[in-house]
């Protein structure tokens, strides 16, 4: 019967337990956000950022999905922030974010902002 | 990429940013102008490094502090999207910013549930409700399972010591699931519990061989582990049959 070993298992390629291998987000920062989310916010229990680490990458890849189905409808191959507002305004649960993406939008009408294409695999 | 541009790139987005949440002072920019190191922010993996810190001020809170880093946001986006796809700068940002909103939101929710019930620390528990009581309850699933197997690897990790004295295994450093070995999710179940760790809601559903850990719900830690060593065993024979135990 073939187990993980205690190194090379599940759990130490994501790098959690405290660990923040290159996979995952930085949990000293998860938690500097959260207790500025709140004068009141007092204590934070460990695990708290750690649940936030593995949320907040499914919450990127949700709102990176909705972003590109946009994309693809202007038959484009750059995501755009308008992209990005498109998929906010049409998630109900995104609607805390609205507020966020209409201020950007009246700050960044600034054509002269190259925009930078990125391949992968460019520097 | 042009040194000037990305200078210029540079200035543009730092003033917008300041504008949020700092203030900005000239000594920064040209500080920037004198450091060409500092201009290549969005070509480079590691843009964090070629930020310049902003003069701290008592009152001044340094933009890398209210984001996520944005080179592991963008790789995080990169999972999605097809090879060819390309990602503005802009949108980059928004991303960023969106993330720290959604915590903040979430936090704020489960902060105010741990005052309702007079906590002062808030848990992943509260966490998880909040996210399902703010529509992310498609989260919930994947996150219960995430947290159920890091506490299961505290719990193993903690727990060395006493494997250590146990006469199976090398040692006992090494092997944690030394008798049943693994079925299903990897590590999932049976090393090292603690009594009082699972949580009813933590285990539903996810066990595939653990059919009679739901079927003991009323019994303690100790007697779903021997329910589930018997079960595990005839597993092991090769016919995975989650109700052997109620033949």
């Amino acid at each position: 019967m073939r187990q993980a070993g205690k190194y090379s298992g599940f759990m130490m390629c994501g790098g959690i337990a405290g660990r923040t291998g290159p996979h995952s987000l930085p949990l000293a920062r998860i938690k500097k956000i959260m207790k500025k989310s709140g004068e009141d916010v007092k204590m934070i229990s460990g695990e708290a950022p750690i649940v936030f680490s593995k949320a907040c990458e499914l919450f990127i890849e949700e709102l990176t999905r909705r972003s590109w189905a946009t994309t693809l409808q202007g038959k484009r191959r750059t995501l755009h922030k308008d992209d990005v507002a498109s998929a906010i305004v049409a998630t109900d649960i995104f609607d805390f974010l609205v507020s966020m993406v209409s201020e950007t939008a009246s700050h960044s009408e600034d054509g002269t902002v190259p925009e930078e294409e990125e391949t992968v695999g460019s520097s | 990429m042009d040194p000037v541009s990305g200078l210029d790139r540079f200035r543009s987005n730092n003033n917008k940013r300041q504008e949020k949440s700092t203030t900005a002072s000239d000594p920064a920019q040209v500080t920037d102008a004198n450091n060409p190191d500092a201009v290549n922010v969005n070509g480079g993996n590691n843009s964090e490094a070629a930020i310049p810190r902003l003069p701290v001020a008592a009152c001044m809170v340094r933009e890398q502090d209210q984001y996520m880093p944005i080179a592991n946001v963008i790789r995080i986006m990169r999972r999605i999207l097809p090879p060819h796809a390309k990602i503005s700068d802009d949108a980059k940002e928004t991303v960023q910013e969106c993330v720290s909103e959604y915590i903040s939101f979430i936090t704020g929710e489960a902060n105010e549930r741990c005052q309702r019930e007079q906590r002062k620390t808030v848990t992943a528990e509260d966490v998880l409700w909040a996210m399902s009581k703010l529509g992310f309850d498609n989260y919930i699933e994947p996150l219960s399972l995430f947290l159920s197997k890091y506490r299961e690897a505290e719990g193993t990790e903690r727990s060395s010591s006493l494997f250590a004295k146990c006469e199976r295994g090398d040692g006992g450093m090494v092997e944690y699931a030394p008798v049943l070995g693994h079925y299903g999710p990897p590590g999932f179940g049976l090393a090292a519990q603690q009594p009082g760790m699972y949580k009813a809601g933590a285990m539903s559903g996810y066990y595939i061989g653990g059919a009679g850990g739901s079927g003991n719900e009323g019994g303690g830690a100790g007697s779903s582990s021997a329910s589930q060593q018997r079960q595990g065993q005839s597993a092991m024979g090769g016919g995975f049959d989650p109700f052997a135990q109620f033949k």
